[in-house]
């Protein structure tokens, strides 16, 4: 795998979580970016801090964009949310735009 | 609009009662919710059936917008919360008939309220009205069909700020109306049914920024010129002048005269500027000559319903069809002549009604020069589904093969028409009908036979026809079907209706003998009536344990069990108000026995 096609999100508490840019993408927010023009750090070093979004809900989101990309594939199947994680997260999404 | 896993965070927040425990103690991030995720969730809660007072507490800080329309629960307890947001912008609590006057005490004072809905809560009267009058900040103000009397709305004149009343049903008089005339912000004002006559409506003149007003069921006769108006609703007046006097014409949207009577016609509507009129209702009136259309050029939206149009008069409406998009002319005495006339004038229409009207298939013939129609209703008419060609050709004219050219078709009614069997065959290669109405008992399975190959069926309606077991099991319907009425199709049996159903799980099947609802009806269709009573009891139920206000005495408490179960069957407990607590308190204390 290239490490032009990845990208590094990092978490509130520092924790670092190496994903497919396809996947990173399904966020508006991270696709935006990466993808504009100027010289966001983050489009040059392909990583991204999110000083605002704990591990546990990084974590979770990552395996959303993943989650996402199959169901967009035609995999259908749920997505579970722990309902203790559902506050954290909704305002998570609602940063990220997935 | 939410983003995708927002909408399912939602969701999963509020799957069921444990759910909400397990997020209800998280209040630092409730107060930090941004507004719209917070309004969006108290909605989904409130769809759930799992809102209830004290939960109320943790959207304190957070939430803008709360509409409560129609929730019989919400009572004084609910407002006391309510009263405690800070941010509170709209407060919607239409229809909620436990809302009192004194109620709305906690609601006294609040700083960012803006719009309140209190429509219909019968038991707010004027005492209410002087707790609502401490909100300076109310915008928007609907109290409808409340307790409210001349006096409660004299006193609404001390909230400047006002933009839209909505003082529908109530008996305002022209004195009322005229203390009322300091609400010079005042945009939106509805007094349909009040006591305002021709001196009241003078007074409207100072309200220099009225741009909808709404008459309907009122004494006026005369209404004086308003310049920004742009909506008038004035069905069932008498009207003998509109909008006469000296400023600049108002540019006029929407008029309705749905029911009025003219003294005459020509000269009550020769003041109205037509240039920017696209909705005109004029469905039940006396209107006779209609020679005021040829004018409203800009017309999208007509109603001529149950009006004198016929044949003789369809010309002015042909004159201004360039723009029209929906056109109702049920019950006139249009037929297929008239028909005739306004074919090749429509071409943008969209929307056609002709039911109960004398037309027949000839004029059918004509909807292929109206190429937009996307809803036709043909209904109660002496349409037959064919036409008879003198001459060679022995076969029959399918007269429905003439709709089979409109490539946006997406709703037919052919209710109570003469169509038969045969007739119907066309309508198996509609592409894009949507929904589909027929009753008649000349149609049979071979009717229904045609319908499998529709790709975008969702509602089909298919009544009183000779439809048997068979001819149903036969049935193969676009998995688009969302609803299916068999209502008086005599010959089908219980069994082959479920079989139906099981094959087909995604649609709704209603019948004499049953009523089978999808099965896959999880929260996110929205539950019928009967699952509503019945979740609205059990989680009542649950309520009872959590949330107990100091005024609340349980009945179990007040009465020992034996005195309980003799209440039940003496004659005393039918005095008692039988709300549902008590009904389900009844069959507690049954199934304890």
């Amino acid at each position: 795998m290239k490490k032009e096609d990845m990208v590094k999100l990092i978490s509130a508490e520092g924790f670092e979580f190496v994903i497919d840019k396809d996947a990173a993408m399904v966020s508006q927010t991270i696709y935006n970016m990466l993808t504009s023009p100027g010289s966001f750090a983050e489009t040059q070093h392909g990583e991204v801090t999110f000083p605002e979004i704990s591990t546990t809900i990084l974590e979770k989101i990552c395996k959303y964009f993943y989650w996402h990309l199959q169901f967009a594939s035609g995999k259908e199947t749920e997505f579970p949310i722990e309902p203790e994680l559902t506050l954290e997260l909704m305002m998570a999404a609602n940063y990220l735009h997935t | 609009m939410e983003s995708e896993l927002v909408r399912l965070c939602i969701e999963a927040a509020c799957e069921n009662r444990e759910s909400v425990e397990k997020w209800r103690g998280q209040r630092r991030s409730l107060e930090r919710l941004p507004s719209h995720l917070a309004d969006a969730f108290l909605r989904r809660l409130i769809h759930r059936r799992l809102l209830f007072p004290s939960l109320l507490e943790v959207f304190k800080h957070s939430v803008e917008k709360i509409d409560l329309r129609g929730e019989k629960s919400v009572d004084a307890e609910w407002m006391a919360y309510l009263g405690a947001f800070h941010y509170l912008r709209s407060l919607n609590v239409a229809d909620c008939h436990k809302v009192t006057s004194s109620a709305l005490w906690p609601i006294t004072g609040m700083t960012s309220l803006k719009e309140l809905d209190l429509s219909r809560c019968m038991k707010v009267t004027d005492a209410g009205i002087k707790h609502i009058i401490s909100i300076s900040t109310l915008e928007k103000l609907y109290v409808s069909e409340t307790g409210l009397t001349t006096n409660g709305v004299t006193l609404i004149s001390s909230l400047k700020n006002l933009s839209l009343l909505d003082l529908g049903g109530l008996p305002v008089t022209d004195q009322a109306l005229s203390s009322l005339q300091v609400l010079t912000e005042l945009q939106y004002l509805d007094i349909w049914g009040s006591e305002v006559s021709n001196k009241g409506a003078a007074v409207l003149q100072k309200f220099s920024k009225l741009s909808f007003l709404n008459l309907a069921w009122t004494n006026v006769t005369k209404l004086p010129n308003l310049p920004s108006l742009k909506c008038l609703h004035m069905s069932n007046c008498t009207i003998s002048s509109l909008l006469e006097g000296d400023g600049g014409k108002p540019p006029l949207k929407k008029l309705i005269f749905s029911g009025s009577k003219f003294e005459n016609e020509a000269e009550a509507l020769m003041h109205i500027e037509t240039s920017f009129l696209s909705f005109l209702d004029v469905s039940n009136s006396s209107l006779q000559r209609f020679c005021f259309l040829p004018n409203m050029e800009a017309l999208k939206h007509l109603d001529l319903s149950s009006s004198i149009m016929g044949d003789d008069l369809v010309e002015h409406v042909a004159c201004i069809g360039a723009n029209l998009r929906n056109l109702n002319l049920s019950k006139t005495r249009v037929s297929s002549a008239g028909v005739g006339i306004l074919a090749g004038h429509l071409p943008n229409l969209e929307i056609l009604s002709l039911s109960y009207t004398p037309i027949d298939d000839v004029a059918v013939s004509y909807f292929s020069m109206m190429p937009l129609l996307r809803a036709v209703d043909l209904s109660n008419t002496n349409v037959k589904g064919f036409i008879h060609q003198e001459g060679a050709n022995p076969d029959l004219f399918l007269s429905l093969k003439a709709l089979e050219s409109l490539n946006h078709l997406e709703r037919l009614d052919l209710e109570q028409t003469h169509v038969r069997d045969a007739a119907l065959k066309p309508l198996s290669s509609f592409q894009e009908l949507k929904d589909l109405s027929l009753r008649s008992a000349f149609l049979t399975d071979v009717s229904l036979h045609y319908l499998s190959s529709l790709p975008k069926l969702t509602n089909l309606s298919f009544h009183d026809a000779v439809l048997s077991n068979s001819g149903l099991n036969l049935f193969n319907p676009s998995a688009t079907l969302k609803k299916m009425d068999l209502c008086g199709c005599w010959l089908l049996t219980e069994d082959a209706i479920l079989s139906f159903c099981k094959k087909y799980t995604q649609t709704e099947v209603r019948h004499e003998l049953v009523h089978v609802l999808p099965s896959n009806s999880n929260g996110s269709t929205s539950p019928s009536p009967s699952l509503l009573t019945s979740r609205t009891l059990l989680v009542n139920q649950k309520q009872g344990n959590i949330s107990i206000s100091p005024s609340f005495v349980d009945q179990r408490l007040k009465y020992n069990r034996e005195e309980l179960l003799s209440l039940q069957y003496s004659s005393l407990s039918r005095a008692i108000p039988l709300d549902r607590g008590s009904t389900l308190l009844m069959n507690q204390s049954s199934s304890m026995s």
